[in-house]
Protein backbone atom coordinates (compact mmCIF):
# COMPACT_ATOMS: atom_id res chain seq x y z
CA UNK A 1 0.00 0.00 0.00
CA UNK A 2 1.17 3.49 -0.73
CA UNK A 3 1.63 6.04 2.02
CA UNK A 4 -1.41 8.34 2.11
CA UNK A 5 0.82 11.20 3.25
CA UNK A 6 2.70 11.08 -0.04
CA UNK A 7 0.10 12.64 -2.24
CA UNK A 8 -0.08 15.44 -4.78
CA UNK A 9 -2.82 17.99 -5.23
CA UNK A 10 -3.55 18.58 -8.91
CA UNK A 11 -5.41 21.83 -9.62
CA UNK A 12 -7.93 21.51 -12.47
CA UNK A 13 -10.89 23.95 -12.56
CA UNK A 14 -13.35 22.55 -15.09
CA UNK A 15 -17.13 22.67 -15.04
CA UNK A 16 -18.57 19.45 -13.63
CA UNK A 17 -21.34 19.46 -16.23
CA UNK A 18 -18.90 20.22 -19.05
CA UNK A 19 -19.99 17.16 -21.07
CA UNK A 20 -23.69 18.13 -20.86
CA UNK A 21 -22.91 21.77 -21.62
CA UNK A 22 -20.94 20.87 -24.73
CA UNK A 23 -23.79 18.72 -26.04
CA UNK A 24 -26.22 21.55 -25.28
CA UNK A 25 -24.09 23.95 -27.32
CA UNK A 26 -24.23 21.67 -30.36
CA UNK A 27 -28.03 21.39 -29.97
CA UNK A 28 -28.33 25.18 -29.62
CA UNK A 29 -26.17 25.83 -32.69
CA UNK A 30 -28.15 23.32 -34.76
CA UNK A 31 -31.52 24.79 -33.74
CA UNK A 32 -30.33 28.36 -34.36
CA UNK A 33 -29.06 27.41 -37.82
CA UNK A 34 -32.49 25.99 -38.64
CA UNK A 35 -34.24 29.09 -37.31
CA UNK A 36 -35.96 27.17 -34.51
CA UNK A 37 -36.74 28.99 -31.26
CA UNK A 38 -36.48 26.53 -28.35
CA UNK A 39 -37.85 27.06 -24.86
CA UNK A 40 -37.25 24.87 -21.79
CA UNK A 41 -40.40 24.92 -19.64
CA UNK A 42 -39.71 24.24 -15.97
CA UNK A 43 -42.27 23.95 -13.17
CA UNK A 44 -43.42 21.78 -10.29
CA UNK A 45 -45.58 18.69 -10.84
CA UNK A 46 -49.17 19.89 -11.06
CA UNK A 47 -48.27 23.50 -11.86
CA UNK A 48 -50.11 23.06 -15.16
CA UNK A 49 -47.29 22.83 -17.68
CA UNK A 50 -49.07 20.31 -19.91
CA UNK A 51 -52.40 22.16 -19.79
CA UNK A 52 -50.54 25.36 -20.63
CA UNK A 53 -48.92 23.64 -23.61
CA UNK A 54 -52.28 22.29 -24.77
CA UNK A 55 -53.74 25.81 -24.69
CA UNK A 56 -50.60 27.19 -26.36
CA UNK A 57 -50.63 24.63 -29.17
CA UNK A 58 -54.35 25.21 -29.77
CA UNK A 59 -53.75 28.95 -30.07
CA UNK A 60 -50.69 28.50 -32.30
CA UNK A 61 -52.54 26.43 -34.93
CA UNK A 62 -51.83 27.99 -38.29
CA UNK A 63 -49.58 30.62 -36.71
CA UNK A 64 -46.41 28.71 -35.81
CA UNK A 65 -45.02 25.28 -36.66
CA UNK A 66 -44.31 23.78 -33.22
CA UNK A 67 -42.77 20.54 -32.06
CA UNK A 68 -42.91 19.33 -28.47
CA UNK A 69 -40.54 17.26 -26.37
CA UNK A 70 -42.02 16.18 -23.07
CA UNK A 71 -40.05 14.60 -20.25
CA UNK A 72 -41.56 12.40 -17.56
CA UNK A 73 -40.23 9.74 -15.23
CA UNK A 74 -42.93 7.37 -16.45
CA UNK A 75 -45.99 7.06 -18.71
CA UNK A 76 -46.79 8.54 -22.12
CA UNK A 77 -49.85 10.39 -20.85
CA UNK A 78 -48.57 13.92 -21.38
CA UNK A 79 -47.28 13.04 -24.83
CA UNK A 80 -50.67 11.55 -25.76
CA UNK A 81 -52.49 14.65 -24.48
CA UNK A 82 -50.28 16.97 -26.50
CA UNK A 83 -50.37 14.83 -29.67
CA UNK A 84 -54.01 15.87 -30.09
CA UNK A 85 -52.79 19.42 -30.80
CA UNK A 86 -49.46 18.89 -32.49
CA UNK A 87 -48.19 16.41 -35.08
CA UNK A 88 -44.67 16.29 -33.74
CA UNK A 89 -44.60 15.25 -30.11
CA UNK A 90 -41.83 13.11 -28.61
CA UNK A 91 -42.24 11.70 -25.11
CA UNK A 92 -38.93 11.28 -23.28
CA UNK A 93 -39.13 8.75 -20.44
CA UNK A 94 -36.37 9.63 -18.02
CA UNK A 95 -36.77 6.55 -15.79
CA UNK A 96 -34.96 7.56 -12.61
CA UNK A 97 -33.97 10.98 -13.93
CA UNK A 98 -35.53 13.99 -12.22
CA UNK A 99 -34.65 16.34 -15.10
CA UNK A 100 -33.87 16.30 -18.81
CA UNK A 101 -30.28 16.42 -20.06
CA UNK A 102 -28.90 17.67 -23.36
CA UNK A 103 -28.16 14.17 -24.66
CA UNK A 104 -31.81 13.15 -24.26
CA UNK A 105 -32.92 16.23 -26.18
CA UNK A 106 -30.44 15.52 -28.96
CA UNK A 107 -31.69 11.92 -29.25
CA UNK A 108 -35.35 12.95 -29.17
CA UNK A 109 -34.80 15.54 -31.90
CA UNK A 110 -33.81 12.70 -34.26
CA UNK A 111 -37.49 11.73 -34.21
CA UNK A 112 -38.60 15.20 -35.28
CA UNK A 113 -38.77 16.51 -38.85
CA UNK A 114 -36.98 19.76 -38.03
CA UNK A 115 -37.53 21.18 -41.51
CA UNK A 116 -41.22 21.50 -40.55
CA UNK A 117 -40.56 23.28 -37.23
CA UNK A 118 -39.97 26.88 -36.15
CA UNK A 119 -40.77 26.54 -32.43
CA UNK A 120 -39.56 23.82 -30.06
CA UNK A 121 -41.38 23.55 -26.74
CA UNK A 122 -39.59 21.35 -24.23
CA UNK A 123 -41.64 20.40 -21.19
CA UNK A 124 -39.12 19.39 -18.56
CA UNK A 125 -39.76 16.83 -15.82
CA UNK A 126 -42.01 18.32 -13.13
CA UNK A 127 -39.43 19.69 -10.70
CA UNK A 128 -38.50 23.23 -9.64
CA UNK A 129 -34.92 22.43 -8.68
CA UNK A 130 -32.99 19.84 -10.67
CA UNK A 131 -33.82 20.88 -14.27
CA UNK A 132 -32.53 24.43 -13.82
CA UNK A 133 -28.84 23.51 -13.77
CA UNK A 134 -28.90 21.35 -16.91
CA UNK A 135 -28.53 23.25 -20.17
CA UNK A 136 -30.59 21.62 -22.94
CA UNK A 137 -29.55 23.94 -25.74
CA UNK A 138 -32.66 26.10 -25.36
CA UNK A 139 -32.81 29.76 -26.37
CA UNK A 140 -34.93 30.67 -23.35
CA UNK A 141 -35.98 29.22 -20.02
CA UNK A 142 -39.60 29.52 -18.90
CA UNK A 143 -40.48 29.11 -15.21
CA UNK A 144 -44.03 28.08 -14.34
CA UNK A 145 -45.52 28.72 -10.90
CA UNK A 146 -49.17 28.14 -10.01
CA UNK A 147 -51.19 30.17 -7.50
CA UNK A 148 -52.27 26.85 -5.97
CA UNK A 149 -48.64 26.12 -5.02
CA UNK A 150 -48.43 29.06 -2.60
CA UNK A 151 -46.83 32.50 -2.83
CA UNK A 152 -43.54 31.36 -1.24
CA UNK A 153 -42.39 29.19 -4.15
CA UNK A 154 -40.34 31.88 -5.88
CA UNK A 155 -38.38 32.61 -2.70
CA UNK A 156 -37.78 28.90 -2.17
CA UNK A 157 -36.49 28.33 -5.71
CA UNK A 158 -34.06 31.17 -6.36
CA UNK A 159 -32.10 29.41 -9.11
CA UNK A 160 -35.15 29.08 -11.37
CA UNK A 161 -36.21 32.67 -10.69
CA UNK A 162 -32.72 33.97 -11.53
CA UNK A 163 -32.24 31.74 -14.57
CA UNK A 164 -35.69 32.23 -16.13
CA UNK A 165 -36.21 34.51 -19.14
CA UNK A 166 -39.92 34.71 -18.33
CA UNK A 167 -42.06 33.54 -15.42
CA UNK A 168 -45.64 32.39 -15.87
CA UNK A 169 -47.99 32.60 -12.91
CA UNK A 170 -50.51 29.95 -13.84
CA UNK A 171 -54.05 29.09 -12.67
CA UNK A 172 -54.74 32.76 -12.10
CA UNK A 173 -58.49 31.96 -12.36
CA UNK A 174 -58.21 30.16 -9.00
CA UNK A 175 -56.86 33.23 -7.18
CA UNK A 176 -60.17 33.96 -5.38
CA UNK A 177 -60.16 30.46 -3.86
CA UNK A 178 -56.61 30.12 -2.56
CA UNK A 179 -54.38 31.96 -0.15
CA UNK A 180 -51.86 33.49 -2.54
CA UNK A 181 -50.55 37.02 -2.03
CA UNK A 182 -49.43 38.40 -5.40
CA UNK A 183 -47.47 41.23 -3.77
CA UNK A 184 -45.41 38.75 -1.71
CA UNK A 185 -44.74 36.59 -4.77
CA UNK A 186 -43.74 39.56 -6.92
CA UNK A 187 -41.57 41.16 -4.23
CA UNK A 188 -39.61 37.89 -3.84
CA UNK A 189 -39.21 37.56 -7.60
CA UNK A 190 -38.02 41.18 -7.93
CA UNK A 191 -35.38 40.76 -5.23
CA UNK A 192 -33.95 37.76 -7.05
CA UNK A 193 -34.49 38.97 -10.60
CA UNK A 194 -35.34 42.66 -11.18
CA UNK A 195 -36.04 42.30 -14.92
CA UNK A 196 -37.78 38.98 -15.60
CA UNK A 197 -41.32 39.47 -17.00
CA UNK A 198 -44.09 37.90 -14.90
CA UNK A 199 -47.08 36.88 -17.01
CA UNK A 200 -50.32 35.87 -15.29
CA UNK A 201 -52.13 33.16 -17.22
CA UNK A 202 -54.95 30.67 -17.01
CA UNK A 203 -54.91 27.72 -19.37
CA UNK A 204 -58.52 26.99 -18.39
CA UNK A 205 -60.09 30.40 -19.14
CA UNK A 206 -57.46 31.56 -21.64
CA UNK A 207 -56.75 34.69 -19.58
CA UNK A 208 -53.29 36.11 -20.26
CA UNK A 209 -52.49 33.63 -23.04
CA UNK A 210 -52.18 36.42 -25.61
CA UNK A 211 -49.36 38.04 -23.62
CA UNK A 212 -47.57 34.67 -23.43
CA UNK A 213 -47.93 34.06 -27.17
CA UNK A 214 -46.69 37.60 -27.83
CA UNK A 215 -43.71 36.93 -25.58
CA UNK A 216 -42.88 33.82 -27.63
CA UNK A 217 -43.11 35.76 -30.92
CA UNK A 218 -41.21 38.79 -29.64
CA UNK A 219 -38.40 36.79 -27.96
CA UNK A 220 -37.97 34.82 -31.16
CA UNK A 221 -37.79 38.02 -33.20
CA UNK A 222 -35.37 39.65 -30.70
CA UNK A 223 -33.08 36.68 -30.97
CA UNK A 224 -33.01 36.92 -34.76
CA UNK A 225 -31.94 40.59 -34.61
CA UNK A 226 -28.30 40.97 -35.74
CA UNK B 1 -32.27 14.79 -6.38
CA UNK B 2 -29.95 16.51 -8.86
CA UNK B 3 -27.08 15.54 -6.54
CA UNK B 4 -27.05 12.07 -8.05
CA UNK B 5 -26.64 13.26 -11.65
CA UNK B 6 -23.99 15.72 -10.56
CA UNK B 7 -22.07 13.10 -8.55
CA UNK B 8 -22.28 10.76 -11.54
CA UNK B 9 -20.96 13.40 -13.95
CA UNK B 10 -18.23 14.35 -11.49
CA UNK B 11 -17.06 10.74 -11.03
CA UNK B 12 -16.80 10.28 -14.80
CA UNK B 13 -14.89 13.55 -15.08
CA UNK B 14 -12.45 12.62 -12.29
CA UNK B 15 -11.80 9.18 -13.78
CA UNK B 16 -11.13 10.85 -17.13
CA UNK B 17 -8.74 13.42 -15.67
CA UNK B 18 -6.91 11.33 -13.06
CA UNK B 19 -3.36 10.28 -13.97
CA UNK B 20 -3.30 6.61 -14.90
CA UNK B 21 -2.58 4.21 -12.07
CA UNK B 22 -2.61 6.83 -9.28
CA UNK B 23 -5.13 6.43 -6.49
CA UNK B 24 -7.44 9.42 -6.03
CA UNK B 25 -7.64 10.39 -2.34
CA UNK B 26 -9.62 13.59 -2.49
CA UNK B 27 -11.77 15.50 -4.95
CA UNK B 28 -12.52 19.17 -4.42
CA UNK B 29 -15.46 21.02 -5.97
CA UNK B 30 -16.69 24.60 -5.71
CA UNK B 31 -20.45 25.13 -5.64
CA UNK B 32 -22.31 28.42 -6.02
CA UNK B 33 -25.28 28.95 -3.68
CA UNK B 34 -27.70 29.12 -6.63
CA UNK B 35 -27.11 25.43 -7.34
CA UNK B 36 -28.99 24.50 -4.18
CA UNK B 37 -26.73 21.53 -3.63
CA UNK B 38 -27.23 19.72 -0.34
CA UNK B 39 -23.78 18.68 0.99
CA UNK B 40 -25.08 15.66 2.94
CA UNK B 41 -27.02 14.39 -0.08
CA UNK B 42 -24.03 15.04 -2.31
CA UNK B 43 -21.74 13.06 0.01
CA UNK B 44 -24.16 10.14 0.02
CA UNK B 45 -24.40 10.20 -3.78
CA UNK B 46 -20.63 10.39 -4.12
CA UNK B 47 -20.26 7.25 -2.02
CA UNK B 48 -22.95 5.52 -4.06
CA UNK B 49 -21.52 6.34 -7.50
CA UNK B 50 -17.88 5.67 -6.56
CA UNK B 51 -18.59 2.38 -4.76
CA UNK B 52 -16.83 -0.47 -6.61
CA UNK B 53 -14.90 1.95 -8.82
CA UNK B 54 -11.30 3.19 -8.71
CA UNK B 55 -12.62 6.19 -6.75
CA UNK B 56 -14.05 4.12 -3.87
CA UNK B 57 -13.10 5.63 -0.53
CA UNK B 58 -12.14 9.01 -1.97
CA UNK B 59 -13.22 12.06 0.00
CA UNK B 60 -15.36 14.75 -1.63
CA UNK B 61 -14.53 18.23 -0.37
CA UNK B 62 -17.18 20.84 -1.12
CA UNK B 63 -16.43 24.55 -1.08
CA UNK B 64 -19.98 25.85 -0.72
CA UNK B 65 -20.00 29.50 -1.86
CA UNK B 66 -22.51 31.63 0.08
CA UNK B 67 -25.04 34.24 -0.99
CA UNK B 68 -24.02 37.88 -1.01
CA UNK B 69 -26.65 40.19 0.44
CA UNK B 70 -26.51 43.88 -0.41
CA UNK B 71 -28.56 46.35 1.60
CA UNK B 72 -30.32 48.99 -0.55
CA UNK B 73 -30.65 51.29 2.50
CA UNK B 74 -27.19 51.40 4.08
CA UNK B 75 -25.12 49.81 1.33
CA UNK B 76 -23.66 47.09 3.54
CA UNK B 77 -22.77 43.87 1.73
CA UNK B 78 -22.17 40.59 3.50
CA UNK B 79 -22.10 36.85 2.94
CA UNK B 80 -24.99 34.69 4.07
CA UNK B 81 -25.92 31.01 3.82
CA UNK B 82 -29.55 32.02 3.04
CA UNK B 83 -30.86 34.39 0.34
CA UNK B 84 -33.34 36.30 2.49
CA UNK B 85 -32.22 38.03 5.70
CA UNK B 86 -32.76 41.37 7.37
CA UNK B 87 -29.93 43.92 7.47
CA UNK B 88 -28.54 45.09 10.82
CA UNK B 89 -29.81 48.59 9.91
CA UNK B 90 -33.37 47.28 9.97
CA UNK B 91 -33.91 47.09 6.20
CA UNK B 92 -36.07 44.03 5.54
CA UNK B 93 -35.16 43.29 1.93
CA UNK B 94 -31.46 43.23 1.08
CA UNK B 95 -30.80 42.07 -2.48
CA UNK B 96 -29.49 38.50 -2.75
CA UNK B 97 -26.95 37.51 -5.40
CA UNK B 98 -25.04 34.28 -5.84
CA UNK B 99 -23.10 32.34 -8.40
CA UNK B 100 -24.13 29.13 -10.14
CA UNK B 101 -20.60 27.77 -10.50
CA UNK B 102 -20.18 24.03 -10.21
CA UNK B 103 -16.51 23.34 -10.80
CA UNK B 104 -14.07 20.54 -10.25
CA UNK B 105 -11.26 22.48 -8.58
CA UNK B 106 -8.64 19.86 -7.82
CA UNK B 107 -7.93 16.24 -7.11
CA UNK B 108 -5.38 14.84 -4.72
CA UNK B 109 -3.69 11.66 -5.87
CA UNK B 110 -1.09 9.34 -4.35
CA UNK B 111 2.50 9.85 -5.33
CA UNK B 112 3.74 7.38 -7.88
CA UNK B 113 5.24 4.38 -6.05
CA UNK B 114 7.37 3.21 -8.93
CA UNK B 115 10.41 5.44 -9.08
CA UNK B 116 11.34 6.26 -12.65
CA UNK B 117 8.24 4.61 -14.07
CA UNK B 118 6.04 7.54 -15.03
CA UNK B 119 2.73 6.01 -16.09
CA UNK B 120 1.97 7.28 -19.55
CA UNK B 121 -0.11 4.44 -20.92
CA UNK B 122 -3.50 2.99 -19.95
CA UNK B 123 -1.90 -0.11 -18.46
CA UNK B 124 0.33 1.93 -16.18
CA UNK B 125 0.72 -0.41 -13.16
CA UNK B 126 1.80 -3.33 -15.35
CA UNK B 127 4.14 -1.07 -17.30
CA UNK B 128 5.74 -0.02 -13.99
CA UNK B 129 6.39 -3.61 -12.96
CA UNK B 130 7.93 -4.38 -16.35
CA UNK B 131 10.19 -1.35 -16.09
CA UNK B 132 11.49 -2.52 -12.71
CA UNK B 133 12.04 -6.08 -13.92
CA UNK B 134 14.20 -4.94 -16.79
Amino acid sequence: MSDPAKSTRIPIVERVLEANDQLAETVRADLARRGIFAVDIIGAPGSGKTALLEATLRALKGRRRPAVLVGDLATRRDGDRLARWCDQVVQISTGQGCHLEAGQVREALKQVDLSEVDLLLIENVGNLICPVGFDLGQAAKVGVFAVTDGDDKAAKHPYLVQAADVLLLNKIDLLPYVSFDRTVFEADVRLLNPIVPILEVSSTTGAGLDAWLEWLDRSNADRLQP
Amino acid sequence: MHEFSIADALAAQVLRRAPAGRRVREVEIRVGALRGLEPAAMEMCWEAVTHDTALAGSVLVMDMRPWTLTCPACGRAWESPVPFAECSCGEASPRPTAGDELDLVSMTVDEDDDVGAEPTTGGAPTAGVEAEAR
